[in-house]
């Protein structure tokens, strides 16, 4: 018996899509490298001198040794450790706020509506980098801050995105039939309207996801994220004093892992709206 | 005779997709004389607008393939053509109209700009020069004051009047062959009778070919000299229009005529395609005893219990303006409507959209809030009822939505979509229970067991409205408004959506509120009716009353607008 979910057909079409499944397995790539480096099985011991000052990368150390004789390439898995988490911690905190005030926002309207768009034009209309830095200023410095600050801010894209699609789906007949065989708002929101608007959540997140990634290796590049162990800021906060004697290797390990997982990301982004597009089929 | 303006010569027509090769038009040939026009007739999926996507030169490659075949224009084959080659065809010689006059006009243009733009590429016309045609356009298709109207944008026009701006941009290069998609199946029937006749008019007044494209056999009695019949991608009959309408051959012609539901004749069921031949399209007996005329009972005459009385019902929306979005006035949908509705009879509700009485059906329901008036069900007024008690009535009282299509919950399978009204109101006392109550309720309107664990898009618009039907009628109401829930659906597949209904009101006892823009279907389906315009309704009676008498002007005009399903091309 054939039984074609939309999900699965959207499924079907993604794994036909080389582009998208290259990024999904470098995004898993660094998902274990984080998880492995968080359960201490690698990396653990990063802050042991390994050989000489600022070797070059070499077949023994890929990525040279820091000032202090620290492997680089231990510092970049122990910082992808630190930017998947600022990644997964941010889509946690932004998504049940996001989803939640966006659903109510849209399906009930009125002056729930206004509220919330308030909330969120106000958060929107401070540019985020300030609003980050008075975070971490109020949280003091560290990745808890990070976390924090990074969740706080970006729940406002989602959810306008997911109050505009409820606002559109709960005039669909679907939703009023519904209404119609007794089902209350409870059931038309979360049974009826959330399901259809779920797949904005996927693309938004994988999207998201990268933004937060950059945000933290700002944050921390100016001091105020990450202390004491190393991430991709702090690697190239340190740089900028290396690079004019030449010592390129430290930018140039952190700003490679940046890189791949920030172009898997987007890349994946656009393959998920492509197959998720909610364009409903026989329509 | 003379070579005819386009030749369709052997025409196949493929589509690559994931699951293969589909032939979407098989062998088909036919002919379309200068100033002549062809209707081309089918239901949909049966290849008619494919076959005109391939004149056009429109069809998606590389999914679309042409293994064999050849369209003569003039004597040239246009399969042959250049992309740059049929450009110049396209507008200039061959124009098109399409079914959905919303969206295929640019929303953000002037309509004036749309239809110079067409003369400005292939008639190298200056801005000015355009711009005055396009007026002239405009006066010729019957916009009345053209010169104003020009200056406006797509949507401040009705639907009738978009659908005239199309047909001024298709004519405004004088082509040889005009092809109408579908041009009235998204109008109003009143709509309809005026583009139609625009249409002939210009047809006659600049000597086109017209190829005629739709799915209702009725449509096109007035306009077409010949008739193509279509059916699973190949031509089942070729004929005279005349003939067509008096004499068809082919079962499936006969089928398709006999589906539409005629004024003045009150058959028990509708014949459908499936009564005149079977699945491998041969050609069967008739059941006669279906199609026995009756007269209907006098519903009003008889005693019978009052299950709804509506009582002076007003509802109204607010209109937002000023500098705060205040609530400046009241646009009244339903304005003072009463009426009463008897156990297990059918009242329908006739008017152009806009009326008021998709409104006036929600309003009934609850589903919108009555602004004053009183609702009776089962004489307890109901407009006073909310939380719990609300909810109970819901059981008694059901919709059936107008679209197949937006009215299914395209994450649900089709068992959850059937099982859901059990769960929200208990019914049942498990899983296993309710998914048996939804099989029976499925096999009654039609569908298989074995595609209860489907999703709604892997159904076709009949079948998806069949699964509405039963979910409506999962908690046995007694009371069910049917809103436009046969409107969207090719003509075959609406006689048996009817016939569907009327079988199950003899089994449940069910009463409708029957809602249509469509007199004939109404006319059927209800043992009363009542003409709505503007919020109110202006006459009610018997159906047969209504249909034979009919006192208000307006009604007259909405009668005389319905396709009479026959030729009036001349007897050769």
């Amino acid at each position: 018996m054939k039984e074609n979910s939309l999900w699965k057909d959207s499924f079907g079409r993604l794994i036909k899509d080389k582009t998208a499944m290259i990024s999904l397995i470098v995004v898993v790539i660094y998902t274990l490298v984080a998880l492995l480096s968080a359960m201490g099985l690698i990396a653990a011991d990063w802050a042991k001198e390994v050989g000489a000052s600022n070797l070059p990368p070499s077949s023994e150390h890929w990525f040279g040794t820091d000032i202090f004789g620290r492997s680089v390439f231990m510092k970049v898995v122990r910082g992808t450790q630190i930017a998947m988490s600022v990644g997964v911690a941010t889509a946690l905190i932004s998504i049940p706020i996001g989803v939640f005030l966006g659903a109510i926002a849209g399906y009930f309207g009125g002056w729930v509506d206004d509220c919330v768009t308030w909330l969120y034009t106000t958060f929107s209309s401070i540019p985020n980098i300030m609003l980050l830095i008075s975070i971490t200023m109020i949280l003091g410095k560290g990745i808890f801050a990070v976390y924090i600050a990074l969740g706080a801010t970006s729940w406002v894209t989602l959810s306008r995105l997911i109050r505009g699609e409820v606002m559109k789906h709960k005039e669909r007949e679907y939703v009023q039939a519904a209404g119609a065989i007794g089902g209350g708002h409870m059931r038309k929101l979360f049974r009826h309207i959330l399901p259809n608007v779920t797949h904005i959540v996927i693309i938004n997140t994988s999207l998201q996801f990268q933004i937060a990634i950059k945000s933290e290796v700002i944050l921390s590049y100016l001091g105020i994220g990450v202390q004491g162990e190393p991430s991709w800021g702090t690697m190239i906060d340190d740089a900028k004093l290396e690079i004019s004697r030449g010592v390129w290797w430290q930018l140039a390990g952190a700003t490679l892992a940046m890189f791949l997982v920030v172009l898997a990301f987007n890349l994946l982004g656009d393959a998920l709206r492509d197959s998720l597009d909610p364009k409903l089929k026989g329509k | 005779m003379t070579t005819p303006l386009l030749s369709v010569k052997n025409l196949t027509v493929d589509f690559q997709t994931a699951d293969g090769i589909t032939r979407a038009v098989n062998n088909v040939s036919f002919d379309i004389p200068a100033g002549k026009t062809i209707g081309i007739v089918g239901e949909s999926g049966s290849g008619k607008s494919v076959t005109s996507l391939a004149v056009m030169g429109l069809l998606q490659r590389p999914a679309a393939k042409i293994p064999q075949g050849e369209i003569l224009f003039n004597g040239q084959d246009l399969l042959k053509f250049s992309e740059a080659q049929m450009r110049e065809v396209r507008g200039d010689q061959i124009a098109m109209i399409f079914q959905e006059p919303m969206t295929s006009l640019n929303p953000v243009f002037k309509v004036g700009d749309q239809i110079a733009e067409t003369l400005r590429v292939h008639r190298n016309m200056s801005k000015k020069e355009a711009w005055e045609k396009a007026i002239d356009l405009m006066n010729r298709v019957g916009i009345p004051n053209p010169k104003a109207r020009a200056e406006t944008y797509p949507h401040e026009m009705s639907g009738g009047q978009k659908q005239r701006v199309m047909i001024a941009m298709a004519i405004s290069c004088e082509p040889k062959l005009l092809i109408a998609d579908e041009p009235t199946t998204a109008l109003d029937v009143t709509i309809q009778k005026q583009v139609l006749d625009l249409l002939f008019k210009l047809q006659q007044e600049y000597h086109m070919s017209m190829m005629f494209i739709t799915h209702d056999l009725g449509v096109i009695g007035d306009i077409a000299d010949d008739v193509v019949v279509m059916y699973r991608s190949n031509i089942v009959e070729k004929n005279n229009a005349r003939t067509i309408f008096t004499g068809a051959n082919h079962p499936y012609t006969r089928g398709l005529l006999a589906c539409r539901p005629k004024l003045g004749a009150n058959p028990k069921r509708l014949l459908t395609v499936a009564d005149f031949m079977n699945e491998k399209g041969e050609e069967i007996k008739i059941d006669t005893t279906k199609i026995q005329v009756f007269e209907k009972e006098a519903a009003l005459d008889k005693p019978s219990d009052i299950l709804l009385e509506v009582k002076n019902l007003v509802t109204q929306f607010p209109i937002k303006g000023g500098f705060f979005n205040r609530t400046v006035d009241q646009f009244r949908a339903v304005n003072d409507v009463s009426f009463k509705l008897r156990k297990g009879k059918t009242l329908g509700l006739v008017g152009e959209s806009g009326c008021g009485k998709t409104t006036l059906g929600r309003t009934i329901l609850r589903l919108i809030e009555p602004a004053s008036g009183q609702i009776f069900y089962h004489g307890k007024d109901i407009t006073g009822v909310y939380g719990e008690e609300l909810r109970l009535l819901r059981r008694k009282m059901q919709i059936i939505f107008q679209d197949p299509y937006s009215s299914l919950n395209p994450r649900m399978t089709i068992a959850e979509i059937l099982t859901e009204p059990l769960v929200i109101h208990k019914v049942g006392s498990g899983k296993q229970e309710r998914l048996d109550m939804a099989k029976e309720l499925a096999e009654k309107v039609g569908l298989k067991v074995a595609q209860l664990n489907r999703y709604p898009h892997e159904f076709s618009g009949g079948q998806r409205q069949r699964i509405s039907i039963a979910r409506a009628l999962m908690l046995r109401p007694e009371f069910v408004v049917c809103d436009e829930s046969v409107s969207a659906l090719d003509v075959s597949i609406q006689a048996q959506v009817l016939n569907l209904l009327l079988d199950l009101q003899d089994e449940f006892g069910l009463t409708y509120v029957f809602i249509s823009h469509d007199l004939s279907v109404v006319n059927f389906i209800a043992d009363e009716v009542g003409v709505m315009n503007a919020g109110k309704i202006i006459e009610m009676d018997k159906a047969s009353r209504i249909y034979k008498n009919p006192k208000e002007e307006y009604t007259r005009m909405l009668l005389s607008a319905i396709p009479k399903g026959e030729s009036k091309a001349p007897v050769l």
